[in-house]
């Protein structure tokens, strides 16, 4: 089950719609699709390192900004019109197994999205600009990346709910 | 074009957030191997999508006739030592990058902090590239105004 107790979608239905908004970005816009250089975007807002002032990232402003905003619209109308809009801290087996309550969480979900940022900047890309696009390109460097961040994620995963809090 | 963006966005992310993708949960499930969901949207999506990229490129031309390519990602040690670290945030968050956005907007409260430390993260990273680029033998950046 999903937000709202919602059954999920057939995988088969989830990867055929996520192959189809791939495609178009790239035959309609001609845009590569990767959600984590938009972090970057966000921060060439306000941060003057050279890093943040390449062509690459100004001028991906003008597409990933929105794009982003409509991957938080698209969660608001997803929980919208399934159940409603409840904002809520409940977190599934963390709560569960881990039980912080709300500073913990904070401090841990800061925690990991430290590690996404760092690590996907590093990586030069994510789930989606390496894991999808990228393998889907047969590029070398993201079945590398992929099998990285695969690895390291098993990795966690199993050290966290298999190791420290059974 | 900007509506396109913001449409093609928001369908991503109702996906994102019906598949399970955005989902702790799910994401746990998958790293446990006790859920398949993810690995079946994953392997899904490549292989529907490989033969259309493949299409595209052999065409050359977008829907309105312009120029089409695709850029390339380059290969270097951060590659990997960025996708272990990313694979932490991924365990530890229960999201990548779209779904931090998409549990956002499902009005998930802790994602909050998960951006936040996304972008302190990736600021952090563009102030130490100087410093890791050669020892990780990433390029050289390649500054300029642009037109955004």
């Amino acid at each position: 089950m999903i937000l709202n107790q919602l059954p999920p979608l057939h995988w088969l239905a989830a990867g055929a719609a996520i192959a189809a908004i791939t495609l178009a970005l790239l035959f309609v816009a001609n845009r590569r699709l990767g959600i984590s250089t938009g972090f970057e975007d966000v921060c060439s807002f306000v941060l003057p390192q050279p890093y943040f002032r390449r062509a690459a990232v100004v001028q991906g402003r003008q597409w990933r900004v929105p794009f982003l905003c409509g991957l938080v619209l698209g969660g608001f109308l997803s929980a919208a019109l399934g159940g409603g809009w409840h904002p809520t801290w409940a977190l599934g087996m963390f709560d569960r197994v881990i039980g912080w309550g709300v500073a913990g969480k904070v401090v841990w979900m800061f925690a990991g999205g430290l590690f996404i940022g760092f690590g996907t900047r590093l990586a030069g890309g994510c789930t989606s600009g390496h894991g999808i696009f990228g393998l889907s390109n047969f590029e070398w460097p993201s079945l590398i990346a992929t099998v990285s961040f695969m690895g390291g994620g098993l990795v966690t995963t199993q050290l966290i709910y298999r190791v420290f809090f059974t | 074009m900007t509506i396109l963006y913001v449409v093609l966005g928001t369908l991503f992310g109702f996906v994102l957030s019906r598949s399970g993708a955005a989902d702790y949960d799910f994401i746990q499930g998958m790293f446990l191997f006790t859920n398949f969901q993810l690995y079946g949207i994953i392997g899904t999506a490549v292989v529907l999508t490989a033969p259309g990229l493949w299409l595209i490129k052999r065409r050359g031309r977008t829907l309105l006739g312009r120029h089409c390519s695709v850029e390339l990602k380059p290969s270097h040690r951060g590659t990997v030592v960025g996708g272990l670290i990313f694979g932490i945030g991924w365990s530890m968050a229960g999201m990548c990058p779209g779904p931090i956005l998409v549990n956002i907007g499902e009005g998930k409260l802790y994602a909050v902090a998960a951006l936040a430390g996304a972008l302190v993260g990736t600021g952090l990273l563009g102030e130490l590239y100087p410093r890791l680029q050669q020892p990780l033998k990433m390029p050289a950046l390649a500054v300029g105004p642009g037109e955004g």
